[in-house]
Formats: C-alpha cells, sequence, structure tokens
C-alpha cells in the first residue's frame, strides 16, 4: 500500500494504491493526521488504485471525517476503484460524502 | 495447444509501444499495452500476464516505481524486463537491487530480447509446475498456529496471498475480496479474541495501541494463548473455506449478525462494521464455540460483485 499527498492551498489530495487492511492501516492515519493539522479544508480522496479497505482502515477515515467535519473540513472521494466503490456504498459511506467512481 | 504466453509492454513512446507489439505477436506471443505505469499497475492486478517489458524512464510512475509494486504484491512470480535508452551506474544498480529480470536496450536489439524473453518463460515454466499440481488436487487444506508474541512478525495477509495467487492462481479480484476477509476474521481474532481489548482501544493511535498491546502480552495468562488460522480449497466445487479460531471469550455473535443481516452499520460511534464486511464478501457465514471461531466459505469463481 502506498500513499501520496499533496497540500494545494486548502486542498489535500491523497491517493492510496493497494490494499489497505489492518496491517498498514497505522499509516494512513499518520496521513490524515498531517492533513489535520494543517490548513487544508477539504480532503480529496483517490482510491482508484486501491484494490480494497477493510474495516480498520474505514475506521481510520471515519475517525478522521468525525474530527475534520467538526472545524469545518469536507471529505470527497474524487475516484474510486469498483471494489472499493461497492464497499462504501454497502456501508452507506456515501450518505456521510460523496463517492464518485472510476 | 497451451495457451501462447501474454506479455504486457509498457512505455510512453506509442511508435516503441506498436513496434514491439508487432515483432511479439510475430513470435508468437499474445500482447498487450499499457502507455504509463499506473494503467500497467491496473493491469496487471486485473488481468494475467507471463511478463512484462517495461521502459524505466516514464512521466508519473516510472519503471523503477512499478518494478518495486510488483516485486511488493507479486514478489518474483511476475518477470519484469526494463528497457532503457542508456543505463547509468546507479539506475543499474537500483534495477538490480528491485529485482529486476533483465534488461534490454534502446534501440531494441529484436534477438536479444526474444532471447531473453524464452529463457524468462522457461523459468516462469520450472515455477508453474508447482501451481500445476495443487490444481490437480480434489482438496488442498493448510493450517497455521500462531502464539500471541509471534503474531505481528509476519504479515498474514502477504503468506495467505502468496497461497492463493502463486500455487492456486486465484482471480485478482476474488483474492482481494479474500484478502479483506482474512483481515477482518485474523484482527479480531488477535485484537478482541486474544487480547481483550474493546473498540476504543482499537481506535488510539499506532504507538499507544502498540504500547497496550505489549502491556497485555505480559499477562500470562493471555501470553499463553494461540490463535489458529486455517483454510481449505476444494478444486472441485471452488470454494475456499477459511477460519480462524482464538482462545479469547468469544462474543454475542446471534446479536451483531441480525444486525448486519437486517442493515449495514452507518453511525460512526458504530462498531461491528468487519463483521458487516465478513458477511457481505463471503457466500456464507458460521460461528461457532460462543464466537470464538469463525468459518467463512466462498467461490473462487465470482467476486460478490459479480453476483449483485
Amino acid at each position: 500500500m502506498n500513499i501520496e499527498l499533496v497540500f494545494s492551498g486548502d486542498i489535500a489530495d491523497m491517493k492510496i494504491d493497494g490494499i489497505l487492511n489492518s496491517e498498514n492501516a497505522h499509516v494512513l492515519q499518520e496521513r490524515l493526521t498531517e492533513v489535520m493539522q494543517s490548513d487544508a479544508k477539504v480532503l480529496e480522496l483517490d482510491l482508484l488504485d486501491c484494490r480494497n479497505i477493510s474495516s480498520t482502515g474505514i475506521g481510520k477515515i471515519l475517525l478522521f471525517y468525525k474530527d475534520f467535519i467538526s472545524k469545518g473540513g469536507d471529505i470527497e472521494v474524487v475516484r474510486s476503484s469498483n471494489s472499493v466503490y461497492e464497499l462504501f456504498t454497502m456501508l452507506k459511506l456515501n450518505q456521510l460524502f460523496t463517492v464518485n467512481l472510476g | 495447444m497451451p495457451d501462447k504466453p501474454k506479455i504486457l509492454v509498457v512505455d510512453d513512446s506509442i511508435a516503441i509501444v506498436n513496434s514491439l507489439q508487432s515483432i511479439l505477436t510475430i513470435s508468437g506471443y499474445s500482447v498487450d499495452t499499457a502507455f504509463n505505469g499506473s494503467d500497467a499497475l491496473r493491469k496487471i492486478y486485473k488481468n494475467e500476464y507471463d511478463l512484462v517489458i517495461c521502459d524505466i524512464e516514464m512521466p508519473g510512475v516510472s519503471g523503477l516505481e512499478f518494478l518495486s509494486r510488483v516485486r511488493q504484491d507479486f514478489e518474483n512470480s511476475l518477470d519484469v524486463i526494463l528497457m532503457t535508452g542508456y543505463l547509468e551506474h546507479d539506475y543499474f544498480i537500483e534495477a538490480i537491487r528491485l529485482g529486476a529480470s533483465d534488461f534490454i536496450r534502446k534501440p531494441i536489439d529484436t534477438k536479444q530480447m526474444i532471447h531473453s524473453i524464452k529463457e524468462l518463460m522457461f523459468r516462469k515454466r520450472s515455477r508453474d509446475d508447482i501451481s500445476g499440481f495443487f490444481s490437480i488436487l480434489n482438496r488442498a487444506s493448510f493450517d497455521y498456529e500462531f502464539n500471541v508474541e509471534n503474531f505481528t512478525k509476519f504479515a498474514i495477509s502477504k503468506v495467505f496471498s502468496a497461497h492463493l495467487r502463486h500455487r492456486f492462481k486465484v482471480n485478482a479480484e476474488v483474492l482481494n475480496e479474500l484478502l479483506v476477509c482474512v483481515d477482518e476474521m485474523v484482527y479480531n481474532a488477535y485484537i478482541h479474541g486474544t487480547l481483550g481489548l474493546s473498540v476504543e482501544d482499537r481506535a488510539l493511535g499506532h504507538d499507544q495501541l502498540q504500547s497496550l498491546i505489549d502491556q497485555k502480552i505480559q499477562d500470562p495468562e493471555i501470553n499463553a494463548r494461540v490463535l489458529r488460522l486455517s483454510f481449505s480449497i476444494d478444486n472441485i466445487t471452488n470454494v475456499i473455506e477459511i477460519t480462524v479460531e482464538d482462545q479469547g471469550q468469544g462474543f454475542d455473535y446471534e446479536h451483531w449478525l441480525n444486525q448486519v443481516k437486517s442493515e449495514p452499520i452507518l453511525d460512526i460511534k458504530e462498531h461491528g462494521r468487519g463483521l458487516s464486511l465478513l458477511y457481505h464478501l463471503s457466500d456464507k457465514i458460521v460461528f461457532a464455540k460462543q464466537g470464538r471461531m469463525v468459518t467463512i466459505q466462498k467461490s473462487l469463481l465470482h467476486t460478490k460483485k459479480d453476483e449483485s
């Protein structure tokens, strides 16, 4: 699993490749902490090359979401793979933030 | 007659890709193409290739980065030949360190390239003999037992993935769903079952959680516990069965199962998402021993997405 994080203005672009699971979710947590400590107002997640996410990874995103919206931030999944899109839809995460396919 | 070996050619130059595609097709290979590293990565996770020929200097994901990702996820099961117009010493060392199977200089010497491909195909056939053995078995079973201290020393997903990818040639999308299932089963059995940690503990930062785990392991009762993972593959029905068992207190699985059957969980503070994923990604889920043992069955032929 690889994470690229780029800040441009008040937008944080995060691209996650590979499978996000309990073995590497702490890496995501560290990168999300960087976003939280920055001036970013929007986190744009690119999950097109993320092949799947386990509940530990989803847990990290949701914990971040809760804190981020409380400081006025917002999340959008700008692209997602089929499997991640299905998973986010199944868990109804698309009711919390926008999830785009492909 | 066996299928033609399948080669993925990756280069940002359309002219080079087209030229290689023609040469390799005439030489009897089935060829697929990609014009950048990201597209190539997407293709190798979706399709099965015998070999990749990849340019080193590409914008975005470079040939070296591509190679590094292949070695991370496919280990040595997929050969990658790198091609470049020049071979700087540092590049060369880095490519060797990352595990390049061979190099081709540009302009391409066709004879040398075909020779290199044939050599690599010969070596691959020897490796494939092992998967040939596993494919003729009616059924194969594997059992693993871990003690608490050694559990985190290896990434279980890598071991499991290597078995299924290399020995049983499981389709990449099915494998992805299986990896999520195994992660849910094993992580829950370790964190909640074996160590007895709470949902709140699990949400701690990495260092805090690790220090709590280290403390728990010092408890002689917890230290004596083991965790078991077993899986069997039935080649006749094309079904995999995975079982994970811990020696903890168990949990009220009936309550949770009823909940995830009726409605997936949305509330951020709620838990049970792991069980919800497991329920939706598997074909059958059975708990036993007061929740300390969970077994799932799943078809190896199609994903849950295909079914819906």
